[in-house]
């Protein structure tokens, strides 16, 4: 099962080497004018790339060059569901990506974290094309992860959570699968759920029970559970 | 006693138990808190109860004056506090001999408590359902992610709930969202990925309803008990349904 995985994946970095540098440039362009010029279409603009890579990791990636995994079709099914998130949000209009000023610094961190992929691979002794990229899902998912964290007045909270579920599904790769880049992502998806929930608790203009700082324990114990369960693996 | 005051308890107390029943009290006990309380004012309470709509008459024996009310049950959430403080609040007006105004005053306080934080109540679900995953035999990745594929079918039923999206429907995709999360774990060849699969749509189990339909059957409201089993029932079904598409997708079979 491992080499089967290992080897969807050099196929995958072979074949499509030139397009994943065409998306993630288009990212990048994306990010940089969300930052410094940020207007109505290149709100429109990322959401409609975040359901376009949704959909290549659904189909060129799980259902092309993933197909000869066990259960792949559920892998295309659940990036579906997450291109389907995204199309939800550009309906409604739901997420601003626009910055609220606090938490940037972080979602920064989460946007360059991507790159950091092929690095630790090659670091680990691994050789093109058997190598992780920031065009894999994981990278992906940390991206995304960082685009709701740098730009979060308002943010795509399903997406968010179909994120962190693929976010426990990387903590439990990194020991099934023994892939140690993985960690970055679960990293990065513990600080975002609790910053996300407080946002969320924040938000409401009624008074709830039990209490908020009851719901931030409560979140907090979660957090430490998944970074312990984080370490284990 | 006179006419006008006989209206004033009928209004009441078809506002008590619209909000008892909308609350998932069973009925035996709707009626028996209703009937307490009109004791305590003085008159006596004759309740009838359908799925919908409840009908009330309040009489005075001495005077011969009376009323009845025809009210409709409000869909609220299950709530276990307001089934407590509201019998409670009938045992003080029985103990206590309350005045209307008193006892209408209690009752205005106790349904405009805070109500449950919906994060809290997300991630207690989701935690209810990764401990079902361990006591039905799933590993620490099953757990894991049977708590995130809760979430997140539990947060599409909230938010579809929130949009009033017809409540069978939201039923089905929740159960369908859920699974499909938790399905994941079949690809990820863990051991207990099908125990995951299964406790994912724990959540969305009726119980109460199913619970309530037996009480009520037992106790003689057969009518509402039926309509009650009727309506578990076909939540029952929605969450078949949600299931059943994510097997046909996932394991192209239903077993």
């Amino acid at each position: 099962m491992k080499e089967i995985f290992w080897n969807s994946i050099a196929d995958y970095n072979a074949a499509t080497w030139p397009w994943q540098i065409v998306m993630m440039s288009i990212a990048s362009v994306l990010t940089f004018i969300l930052w410094f010029r940020p207007s109505e279409w290149a709100k429109t603009a990322t959401k409609i790339y975040m359901v376009a890579v949704s959909l290549w990791i659904a189909f060129v990636y799980y259902m092309g060059f993933g197909s000869a995994r066990d259960y792949s079709n559920v892998m295309t099914i659940f990036w579906c569901m997450i291109a389907l998130s995204w199309i939800y949000d550009l309906a409604t209009r739901f997420s601003t990506f626009q910055r609220s000023g606090k938490s940037g610094a972080l979602g920064l961190v989460m946007l360059v974290l991507p790159l950091a992929y092929p690095f630790i691979s090659v670091s680990r002794g691994l050789e093109f094309p058997q190598i992780t990229t920031p065009m894999l899902p994981s990278a992906v998912a940390l991206y995304m992860l960082g685009m709701l964290m740098t730009f979060n007045k308002k943010i795509n909270f399903f997406a968010f959570l179909l994120v962190l579920h693929w976010s426990v599904i990387a903590i439990s790769k990194i020991s099934l699968f023994k892939i140690p880049e993985d960690a970055l992502l679960a990293a990065a998806c513990i600080p975002s759920m609790v910053i996300f929930v407080m946002h969320v608790l924040k938000e409401y203009d009624r008074p709830h029970k039990p209490s908020y700082a009851t719901v931030r324990m409560l979140v907090m114990a979660v957090a430490l559970l998944l970074a312990g369960c984080m370490i284990a693996a | 006693m006179t006419q006008e005051y006989i209206i004033e308890i009928a209004n009441f107390i078809a506002r008590y138990l619209s909000y008892m029943l909308g609350a998932g009290v069973h009925t035996s006990r709707v009626v028996r808190n209703s009937k307490r309380i009109g004791t305590a004012l003085g008159v006596d309470v004759s309740i009838h109860t359908s799925q919908k709509t409840a009908t009330l008459t309040v009489s005075d024996k001495d005077t011969r004056i009376f009323s009845t009310k025809v009210v409709d049950i409000p869909a609220f959430p299950i709530s276990f506090e307001w089934n407590a403080d509201l019998s409670a609040l009938s045992w003080a007006a029985h103990d206590e001999k309350m005045s209307l105004e008193a006892i209408e005053h209690k009752f205005d306080e106790l349904v405009s408590k805070p109500k449950m934080n919906p994060v809290f109540v997300l991630f207690m679900a989701s935690l209810a359902n990764a401990s079902f995953c361990r006591l039905f035999g799933g590993d620490i990745w099953a757990m894991l992610i049977t708590f995130t594929a809760t979430m997140v079918g539990f947060f599409t039923r909230q938010h579809l709930t929130r949009r009033k999206v017809n409540h069978y429907i939201v039923f089905i995709v929740s159960a369908f969202v859920a699974s499909i999360c938790a399905s994941t774990a079949l690809a990820l060849g863990i051991e207990t990925a099908e125990i995951a699969l299964a406790t994912s749509v724990l959540y969305l189990v009726p119980g109460v309803p199913l619970i309530n339909g037996l009480i009520d059957i037992t106790d003689g409201h057969i009518q509402i008990g039926i309509s009650r089993f009727v309506n578990a029932f076909m939540l029952i079904i929605c969450i078949a349904i949600g299931m059943s598409i994510t097997l046909m997708l996932v394991k192209d079979s239903l077993l």
